[in-house]
């Protein structure tokens, strides 16, 4: 057994604290006898660990980017009458498509235009995944979870708008007309949907009474999108207007201001700035489906132990990402002014509702 | 006069037309109208009529020049062959697919093809000679399905047949009426033999015994193609049926 | 870091000025006040290649002057070096889609001119190909529309609606945009009754896509807020700045030259005239829907007509003259026929409504060439160029995008 004296960690610390499998045990207990491998595979299966790289963290999120990509284009283009990216791996309909771009946007270049502050031009698309990752840690899974905190709700909320502070950054850092253009519509956007966000959010700290996640997925016995169905209406068009798809595309809007604020980027340095926007939706996502649909609450399948609740929370997700998904093929995109008014009008209105139906359940005690 | 009905916009009126428009998107996703024809793999079937790829055929041509006359593009030139007759050749850089030529030639010796997918290496390789013209071009075929429209009621249906398309479509020719050149008026007849070095099927034979000139015209070898009539300086000649 | 700027020796200078096609005292004027000239194009800023010169104060467009001519093509100075007959490939090409109207409108001012009467089965097939072109182009403007707005699905499904019609027009004349098939006397060849029967079922898939379409684009609440209330032209402002076509009967105003004076098949057939009294970019849109239906409505008039003639002749004996065996297929005799044709010396006018709107074709002929002395083409684009342009005053910079498409502008029809 290898022993990390120094720190005061043990193997055993990790191993306490592990993701159960029912299913892959005999595997695990034997990686776990082999010297080094075994403290790898104790680290990479110790919870905190699990939720940082595998779920919610970094694979998840990596083949969720892959994927979503894909099924955007392929669900719009059903609808459209098309047939999408079908080339790239013809016998699985073109399925790794967004990965066979992502190798394209590797291998060009990445022109800095003159005009450009070099080092933020360079730097933000790869701090902003600072506030990108961060929530991860704070959004439980049954019982797996990075870390837990009564907070980490409004910590969560407070990093996610955290985003689009860089976004404007990044637009400043490009310094040119249409980057400016779009980062005032980022920055106009931002005021439109923040203060309905976080209503919503508020109003189902009230319902539950707590700010901790894993306190609010246990207590889902009923699901939130019913007990609160406005506030949920509410977390979803903010999600829309946050993560600016249709008809809330407004900072990118290609026709009119050619992705805004992300113009004048090349090569790999596009293919970060435009996953940004599908992060943001993963987290946010995610995010719903703790608030409002169960978490990672379902049927449990005991072969499967902890990674049951992993099942249903991913399930719960993509439902909510192919959701958004599908608004893209629906709507065209509306003016800002116009996204403004219904922000501050019926938006602000009904979140307010939903804050008084959180009151209300709160006081009433329900859940 | 129709006037135009606008939409209702109350609020209950809007969440129906949002409904609308998200109830035909999922629609669609389920069961999508889909018409993409995914095109080397399948071919859309062409009417036979399809302005493509002209084909030429030397023994009907008369050498008459209507083609490249008619052509709005100025895409057709006409080059001496061995047999000294005019034959024409298409600039496929100009050639804008108006087959006006087809509908000129008099000899159906032009035929219209469906093939409208040729590759060329580079610009020279686009103005086709005659000789290459008499074959149908050489083209990548990856088609393993012929796809075609059809309409079924409201719905409109892509059959697709595993069968290759023939790009060649049978060619009726049309009902030829047979014209040739005769001299209207012989007694002006200047005897210049310009008419005679211009028949491209040495049918004029002039014949000058002193003050008497004969023109003599082979109705068998004449083609009807009318260029002693346009060359004659007097104009003394014209096309006449039996 | 030390940057190097390279010279590349390049011979051509590039310009140090930048042209404006307004005057200096514009531009001063507008620097020195609070305003800004914002360009907008050439480079392909919506359906071809023009420039607007928009002058914004803050948000809102206070003047906007157009730059177009940059697909300019010379068609009528090229028409002038052309047989009759050859300038026909060349005339329909302005605008795609609209073949059957632009070609029809300079063949019935040489029919004017040689005073010939078309058989009535080719007036039929005529007013068919028309209509098409005109559904065609609706859709095509639709899908413009749509786009400019982020709309990707009100994009791709007129498009791909315009596919049937695509393939009836090839079934009819073998090609799929630029038909050439409306000639002097008729048509090139008549169209066998399978192929109207097609035509006669594509509107039906027409009109059952366009009520799926009508839903997610049409009626779509966020495609209504963007359109309705914006770029209005009242009737009086439209009527003043020349205005023409579908969009001069979204301002209320009940003129279509099909109706005013008839020609092909048109008097013969049951349809109507929508109007809107609006004039916002929205009741724009919503005239050309009902445009569509109308033609479809005439489409299917004239097919059930045509299934009652007899077929063949479809050129007229007037025009084939000794050649009256081609009078059912002008294969083979084409250039007999059309290669000397010579107009009698005057000037010969025709109007057309377009799909854009009217279509004027005058033919000046000096009597004896045998290509025309002047062929002057007034298309429809440039007859609204200006109404467009009053339309954008006082709209917000956003919406320049959305009154673009509503007008359905198309700078190489307005060009030449």
């Amino acid at each position: 057994m290898v022993d990390l004296g120094l720190l005061g960690l043990t193997m055993q610390h990790f191993i306490d604290n592990m993701v159960s499998i029912p299913l892959i045990q005999p595997l695990i207990d034997y990686l776990l006898g082999i010297p080094v491998i075994g403290f790898v595979v104790a680290i990479i299966l110790w919870r905190p660990m699990f939720a940082l790289l595998i779920f919610p963290g970094l694979a998840t999120l990596m083949t969720v980017l892959l994927f979503i990509i894909w099924f955007e284009r392929k669900l719009t283009a059903r609808i459209q009458w098309r047939r999408g990216p079908l080339e790239v791996l013809r016998w699985a309909e073109g399925i790794i498509q967004a990965l066979a771009d992502g190798l394209r946007y590797f291998f060009q270049e990445v022109i800095v235009h003159r005009d450009a502050h070099r080092p933020y031009f360079l730097q933000f698309p790869i701090l902003i995944f600072i506030p990108v990752l961060l929530p991860l840690l704070f959004i439980p899974v049954g019982n797996i979870v990075g870390i837990r905190t009564p907070y980490a709700l409004p910590i969560t909320v407070a990093i996610v708008s955290l985003i689009p502070v860089f976004i404007v950054a990044i637009g400043w850092a490009s310094n040119s007309r249409f980057a400016y253009i779009g980062t005032v519509r980022e920055a106009f956007m931002y005021f439109a949907y923040e203060i309905p966000f976080i209503l919503a959010v508020v109003s189902m700290i009230l319902v539950y009474g707590t700010a901790d996640m894993v306190t609010i997925v246990e207590k889902q016995s009923i699901p939130g999108i019913i007990l609160n169905p406005i506030a949920a209406l509410v977390f979803f068009i903010s999600t829309v207007m946050a993560t600016s798809r249709l008809p809330f595309e407004i900072p990118e809007a290609d026709q009119e201001i050619a992705f805004g604020p992300f113009v004048e980027y090349s090569g790999i340095m596009f293919g970060l700035v435009m996953t940004i926007a599908y992060e943001k939706m993963y987290i946010l996502s995610l995010l719903m489906s703790v608030l409002f649909l169960g978490g990672g609450n379902g049927p449990t399948i005991p072969l499967l132990g902890d990674l049951s609740a992993v099942i249903w929370m991913f399930i719960k997700t993509m439902v909510v990402m192919v959701a958004l998904s599908f608004l893209r093929s629906i709507y065209a995109r509306i003016r800002l002014d116009q996204a403004l008014r219904i922000s501050w009008t019926a938006m602000l209105q009904i979140s307010l509702l939903a804050v008084a139906i959180g009151v209300v359940l709160n006081l009433a005690n329900v859940v | 006069m129709i006037k135009i009905k606008f939409p209702k916009l109350k609020t209950l009126d809007n969440v129906k037309l949002h409904l609308d428009a998200l109830v035909v998107g999922a629609k669609e996703a389920i069961k999508p109208g889909t018409i993409t024809i995914e095109y080397p793999r399948e071919r859309r079937l062409l009417p036979d009529s399809f302005r493509g790829y002209v084909l030429f055929s030397p023994e009907n041509c008369i050498s008459c020049f209507q083609c490249s006359f008619v052509c709005p593009a100025n895409a057709i030139g006409m080059k001496l062959a061995a047999n000294n007759r005019y034959y024409p050749t298409i600039d496929y850089t100009k050639c804008i697919f108006c087959h006006f030529c087809v509908d000129s030639c008099p000899g159906a010796a032009l035929r219209p093809t469906k093939v409208h997918d040729v590759v060329y290496k580079n610009m020279n390789e686009m103005i086709t000679s005659t000789e290459e013209m008499v074959k149908p071009p050489k083209i990548v075929r990856e088609d393993g399905y012929t796809v075609e429209y059809v309409i079924d009621g409201v719905k409109l249906i892509l059959r697709r047949i595993k069968e290759k398309d023939n790009l060649i479509p049978e060619f009726k020719p049309h009902e030829k009426v047979k014209e040739y050149s005769a001299c209207v008026m012989p007694e002006s007849c200047l005897a210049c033999g310009i008419c005679v070095s211009s028949c491209p099927s040495e049918a004029i034979n002039l014949s000058v015994k002193e003050k008497e000139k004969e023109l003599k015209i082979d109705k068998e070898r004449c083609t009807g193609c009318g260029i002693c009539v346009k060359e004659c300086p007097v104009q003394i000649l014209s096309l006449v049926r039996e | 870091m030390t940057e190097k700027e390279l010279l590349l020796d390049v011979p051509v200078q590039p310009p140090t000025e930048l042209f404006l096609p307004i005057p200096k005292k514009f531009l001063e004027e507008a620097y020195q006040g609070d305003d800004y000239l914002v360009l907008v194009g050439p480079q392909h800023p919506g359906s071809g290649h023009m420039r607007i010169i928009v002058r914004i104060k803050g948000d809102i467009i206070v003047e906007a002057i157009p730059d177009p001519g940059y697909v300019h093509r010379s068609i009528e100075k090229l028409a002038e070096n052309r047989l009759y007959i050859q300038n026909i490939p060349l005339l329909e090409r302005p605008a795609i889609m609209d073949t059957g109207n632009l070609t029809l409108g300079y063949v019935r001012a040489i029919e004017s001119a040689l005073d010939i009467e078309i058989p009535e089965r080719a007036k039929y097939i005529r007013t068919v190909l028309a209509e098409l072109s005109r559904i065609g182009t609706h859709l095509y403007d639709a899908g413009i529309l749509a786009v400019f707005m982020g709309h990707t699905t009100g994009f791709m499904w007129p498009f791909a609606l315009r596919e049937p019609i695509v393939e009836a027009i090839t079934r009819m004349s073998g090609a799929r945009i630029t038909a050439s098939f409306v000639i002097p006397g008729g048509i090139r060849r008549d169209v066998p009754w399978n192929v109207l029967e097609f035509i006669r079922k594509t509107t039906f898939v027409i009109e059952r896509r366009l009520k799926s379409f009508e839903k997610i684009f049409i009626r779509n609440p966020t495609v209504i807020a963007r359109l309705k209330g914006v770029g209005v032209l009242s009737k009086e402002d439209a009527i003043k700045f020349g205005v023409v076509g579908p969009f001069l009967r979204a301002s209320g105003v009940e003129y279509d030259v099909r109706k005013v004076e008839p020609y092909e098949a048109y008097e013969m057939l049951n349809w109507d005239i929508p109007v809107s009294d609006d004039g916002d970019s929205y009741s724009r849109f919503l005239v050309r829907v009902e445009e569509i239906a109308q033609s479809i409505s005439i489409i299917r008039q004239a097919v059930n007509e045509l299934r009652a003639m007899p077929e063949g002749n479809v050129i007229s004996e007037d025009i084939l003259a000794d050649y009256s065996n081609a009078s059912s297929d002008i294969r083979g005799y084409f250039f007999k026929v059309f290669g000397n044709l010579i107009l009698p010396q005057g000037e010969y006018t025709a109007l057309t409504e377009a799909s854009r709107g009217t279509l004027l074709y005058s033919i000046i002929s000096d009597g004896e060439s045998n290509v025309p002395y002047r062929v002057r083409a007034v298309t429809p684009g440039w007859y609204y160029l200006k109404g467009f342009m009053e339309a954008l005053r006082g709209e917000r910079v956003a919406d320049l995008q959305a009154i673009y498409g509503s007008f359905g502008y198309f700078p190489p029809e307005a060009d030449r």
